[in-house]
């Protein structure tokens, strides 16, 4: 039987990666430095695979065709999408029979994913793997989620797509040690009137919720607050996905900080799993 | 939610006009030899596209606050602008200029 071994988040936001000098060097180091340690704590976890839930920003979806949740069957994709952002050419593995164990469990509990064996993956991805240092070491699954074209899936959806992954995993037969990098948020807002707006009172809010033990008032927060957070703060719904998977495991706030100048709050964060 | 506060999103489900102002921004960073094409002439690249000449005119110059006002998906504005190498200041103020006209509540 498959293990989670670990649960995490990061933001992704691709700023850090194509204006690194926006911020100042104190800024660039200290974040620089908590990624690194993420890349740390994701190894020491020994993943077989790494199930990144992340959002696809128009670049294999488009609004002839924009699945709410998809998760990614391919052997290897393809990174980055984006000609502009500013990082090397990756092919990332992936892990087929996995995907493929993900996809049945999904639908036969009344989930309804649609599923890709080709996606380019974007800065959503690459980013937090390359900061880490792990963008050439681990097998990952992506579950790309809609967080960036209206009409969104809903908060509380996504804490029952959590649930839906860690049971996923349990029943998965292969001996595999699975973690789970949930990226994207906090507060930001892309190419709006508020862009360069960073919402420190609901970023800081909704980490405490990760942490309070109470998935209602953390979905309704969330529902509630994050068009006060920014377009960009949507992607909270794959922090929710992460929080529904770790099912109650103990949430701790690994670094966050505002960032006004890289438009974003940044926040790293893990829940302590241990192994069934 | 107070009715003072911008939404995330001017449009909640995209009108046709948004989808064709998409789909523009797509193809050009998406599709190959599109972006060449649409620098070189972007009437030209822009002519078979169902939409106003007056909304063309917004894409074709880079009027990025008009654009997000008329329902433009952020994330492929972004892109389209990263992809033309926009000054960021000049994105930037484009889009605060048209701050008092956003959707709210």
């Amino acid at each position: 039987m498959a293990d989670l071994v670990g649960v995490f988040a990061a933001s992704h936001t691709p700023v850090m990666l194509n204006f690194p000098d926006a911020v100042s060097e104190q800024d660039r180091t200290a974040v620089y430095e908590e990624f690194t340690k993420l890349g740390t704590a994701i190894a020491a976890t020994e993943p077989t695979s790494v199930i990144v839930i992340s959002d696809d920003h128009l670049h294999n979806f488009f609004l002839d065709n924009f699945p709410a949740f998809c998760i990614g069957a391919a052997d290897t994709y393809q990174s980055p999408a984006e000609h502009w952002l500013k990082v090397d050419k990756h092919t990332l593995a992936g892990d087929t029979a996995l995907s493929a164990h993900l996809l049945g469990e999904a639908l036969q509990a009344g989930f309804d994913p649609a599923f890709s064996m080709q996606l380019t993956l974007d800065h959503g991805v690459l980013t937090p793997l390359v900061l880490a240092g792990l963008s050439r070491q681990v097998a990952v699954v992506p579950l790309l989620v809609n967080c960036v074209q209206p009409p969104l899936p809903t908060m509380k959806r996504c804490l029952q797509w959590g649930r839906l992954l860690r049971d996923a995993i349990r029943s998965y037969s292969r001996p595999d040690r699975i973690a789970i990098l949930a990226t994207g948020g906090i507060s930001h807002d892309v190419a709006t009137p508020r862009m360069g707006m960073v919402n420190e009172i609901f970023d800081r809010q909704f980490l405490h919720l990760l942490g309070a033990n109470d998935d209602e008032e953390l979905a309704s927060y969330a529902a509630e607050h994050v068009n006060e957070a920014g377009n960009g703060a949507e992607e909270i719904r794959n922090w929710l996905i992460a929080h529904g998977a770790a099912a109650g495991c103990r949430f701790e706030v690994q670094f966050y900080r505002p960032l006004p100048s890289w438009y974003t709050g940044i926040g790293l964060a893990r829940w302590h799993v241990a192994p069934q | 939610m107070s009715k003072s506060i911008s939404r995330n999103w001017q449009q909640y489900m995209p009108t046709p006009q948004a989808y064709w102002i998409d789909r523009i921004l797509f193809d050009v960073h998406h599709k190959p030899g599109h972006l060449e094409q649409y620098r070189s002439d972007p009437d030209a690249y822009m002519r078979e596209i169902p939409l106003p000449a007056e909304v063309k005119a917004l894409v074709r110059d880079n009027q990025i606050g008009a654009m997000y006002l008329a329902g433009a998906n952020p994330y492929l504005l972004r892109a389209h602008c990263l992809g033309l190498r926009i000054p960021e200041a000049t994105f930037l103020a484009s889009l605060r200029a048209v701050a008092a006209e956003v959707s709210r509540g």
